[in-house]
C-alpha cells in the first residue's frame, strides 16, 4: 500500500474529566476508503474533527503526507487539505452555485476558472439544474450531494464523511455509496465514520472499530481497492 | 375634551405645514441617535463576537454583566456621563456638555449593553456547523467570522434596530447632557417633556405622533428581522 495521507499518533482528548479519545495510532490510507464503525459516543466524530483540524486534541502527533507538524501548523495544514462533512451538511444561505464555489473563492482562483470548476462539480453530482436555487430549499439527499460537490471542487487530499447515510432511505443510501465509490475510484482518499455496518462491505478497504474512544479492532475490507490501493497491508492500531 | 381635539388639530397642522421648529427637533433626534448607534455598533460587535466565539475564563460572567447592564436606568447613564463631561469632570476640558456630541456619547453608552447582549444572542444562535464548514472549506478565521455574520445577518440587523429604538425614545440622557437647547440639542422626547410641562400640547402631540409612528415602525422591522433570523 502507498504511504498513508495522514497519520495521527498518540491522540488524546478529554472533555472536562471524561476521556473521549485515546488512540495510539491511526492511519488514513492514500487513495482508499477507511471506515470507522462504532456505537454513538465511541469517539468517531471527535477523531474525524481532529483529523480535519477543527478540534484541538490534548495530545497528538500529526504526520501529513509524510511530514510531521506540531499542532497549530498541523491544524492549518489539515484545514487547507482535508474536508470534513457533517452528518447533516450545513448549507450556507446562498445558491447551490455559491455553496459549491465557497471554498474555491477562498483560494484566490480566478473567477472564470471557479465557474468552470463549479459547473463540472454540479454536473458530477447531478445538480446542474439546481445551480441558482437556494441550497436550503433542497431535500436532505440533495443537500448531501451539494456538500460532496462542494468538497470535491476543492480537490482535497482527504475527505472525511461523518455518518453519511444516517437517516436516509434506501435510495439515499445507495446514492451515497455510489458517490463514495466514485470519489475513491477518482483517486480521492476518503474516511467514513458510521454505525451502519453494511457500509463496511460496500466501500471499505480498511475497517476499524471504535469503542470508548479507542480503536479496538482492525480489519482489511473485502472490496478490492481502486488503482493505487493494495489491500492486505497491515494496519496498526493503538 | 375640546382642548385635546383642538391641540390635535394644531398638531396635525404643524406636521403637514412643515413647521421649521418641529422638523429641526425631529432631525436632531434622528441625527443624534443614528450617530450614537454608528459609534456603539463598532464597539459592541467585537465584544459580542468575543463572547460568542471565544472560550476564556470569565466569559459567562461577562455575558451576565452585559445582560444586567441593560437594566441601568437612562437617568443614571445621563448622570454618569454628565459628571464625566462637566467642567470639573475628567473629560471637562473637551467642553462637550450641552452639545449634540454629549448626547451622542450618552446614547451610545446607553445602547452599548443592549447591543452587546442582542448581537451576542444573534451570533450565539448561529449553527456551530456554519463555523466548522467555513473552516473546513479553507476559510481563514476572519473570513469564517464574516461568513458567520452573514448567516445570522437578520438577527444582527434586529439587534441594531432594537438599539436604535432604545435611544431615540429615551429622555433621561438627552435632557441631562444635552440641556434641551432649541435648534441645537432639543430632540423629540425632551421637546415633548418641555411642551407638556408648559401646557402647549400641540407640539407635544405632533412629536408624540412621530415618535409613536417610529416606535411602531421599528418594532415592525424588529419582528420582521427576528422572524427571518429564526427561519435562517
Amino acid at each position: 500500500m502507498s504511504d498513508p495521507v495522514l497519520e495521527l499518533i498518540g491522540t488524546r482528548m478529554t472533555f472536562g474529566k471524561r476521556r473521549v479519545l485515546a488512540v495510539g495510532r491511526v492511519e488514513f490510507p492514500s487513495n482508499g476508503c477507511l471506515v470507522l464503525t462504532g456505537a454513538n459516543g465511541s469517539g468517531k466524530t471527535t477523531l474525524l474533527k481532529i483529523a480535519a483540524g477543527l478540534l484541538k486534541p490534548d495530545e497528538a502527533t500529526v504526520s501529513f503526507d509524510g511530514m510531521d507538524f506540531p499542532w497549530p501548523q498541523a491544524a492549518r495544514q489539515l484545514r487547507e487539505r482535508v474536508v470534513y462533512l457533517h452528518q447533516f451538511p450545513y448549507m450556507f444561505d446562498a445558491t447551490v452555485f455559491d455553496n459549491v464555489a465557497y471554498g474555491l473563492r477562498r483560494t484566490g482562483m480566478p473567477k472564470p476558472e471557479i465557474r468552470t470548476r463549479v459547473r463540472q462539480c454540479l454536473e458530477w453530482s447531478g445538480l446542474d439544474d439546481h445551480a441558482t436555487q437556494n441550497a436550503r430549499s433542497l431535500s436532505g439527499g440533495e443537500r448531501q450531494r451539494v456538500a460532496l460537490a462542494r468538497a470535491r471542487a476543492l480537490k482535497p487530499r482527504l475527505l472525511l464523511l461523518d455518518e453519511p447515510t444516517a437517516n436516509m432511505d434506501e435510495e439515499g443510501r445507495e446514492q451515497t455509496v455510489f458517490f463514495i465509490r466514485r470519489m475513491v475510484a477518482d483517486g480521492l482518499s476518503v474516511a467514513v465514520a458510521t454505525h451502519e455496518k453494511h457500509l463496511v462491505s460496500q466501500v471499505a478497504q480498511v475497517h476499524w472499530r471504535m469503542h470508548d474512544g479507542d480503536l479496538v479492532e482492525a480489519s482489511v475490507g473485502t472490496r478490492s481497492g481502486p488503482r493505487g490501493f493494495e489491500p492486505g497491508t497491515s494496519q496498526t492500531t493503538a | 375634551m375640546n382642548e385635546i381635539v383642538s391641540a390635535s388639530a394644531r398638531a396635525f397642522h404643524l406636521l403637514v405645514s412643515g413647521d421649521a421648529d418641529l422638523w429641526i427637533i425631529i432631525w436632531t433626534s434622528f441625527s443624534v441617535s443614528l450617530r450614537a448607534i454608528a459609534v456603539a455598533v463598532p464597539l459592541a460587535l467585537p465584544v459580542a463576537l468575543l463572547l460568542a466565539l471565544g472560550r476564556f475564563p470569565g466569559r459567562r460572567a461577562l455575558v451576565t454583566t452585559f445582560n444586567s447592564l441593560m437594566a441601568v436606568p437612562a437617568v443614571v447613564v445621563g448622570l454618569t456621563v454628565y459628571l464625566l463631561l462637566s467642567r470639573n469632570g475628567p473629560l471637562g476640558d473637551l467642553k462637550l456638555l450641552f452639545t449634540q456630541s454629549a448626547m451622542v456619547i450618552g446614547q451610545a453608552v446607553l445602547a452599548l449593553p443592549l447591543l452587546v447582549a442582542m448581537l451576542h444572542a444573534a451570533l450565539q444562535s448561529a449553527d456551530r456547523r456554519a463555523w466548522e464548514t467555513a473552516l473546513t472549506l479553507g476559510a481563514s478565521r476572519p473570513r469564517a467570522v464574516i461568513t458567520l455574520m452573514h448567516e445570522v445577518r437578520f438577527g444582527l440587523v434586529a439587534a441594531i434596530i432594537a438599539g436604535f429604538a432604545r435611544v431615540i425614545a429615551e429622555v433621561g440622557v438627552s435632557l441631562m447632557v444635552g440641556g434641551n437647547i432649541l435648534h441645537h440639542t432639543r430632540n423629540i422626547p425632551t421637546a415633548i417633556a418641555l411642551e407638556t410641562s408648559k401646557g402647549d400640547f400641540a407640539q407635544g402631540i405632533a412629536l408624540g405622533a412621530v415618535l409613536l409612528f417610529l416606535a411602531l415602525l421599528l418594532n415592525f422591522f424588529l419582528n420582521f428581522f427576528q422572524g427571518r433570523g429564526e427561519l435562517a
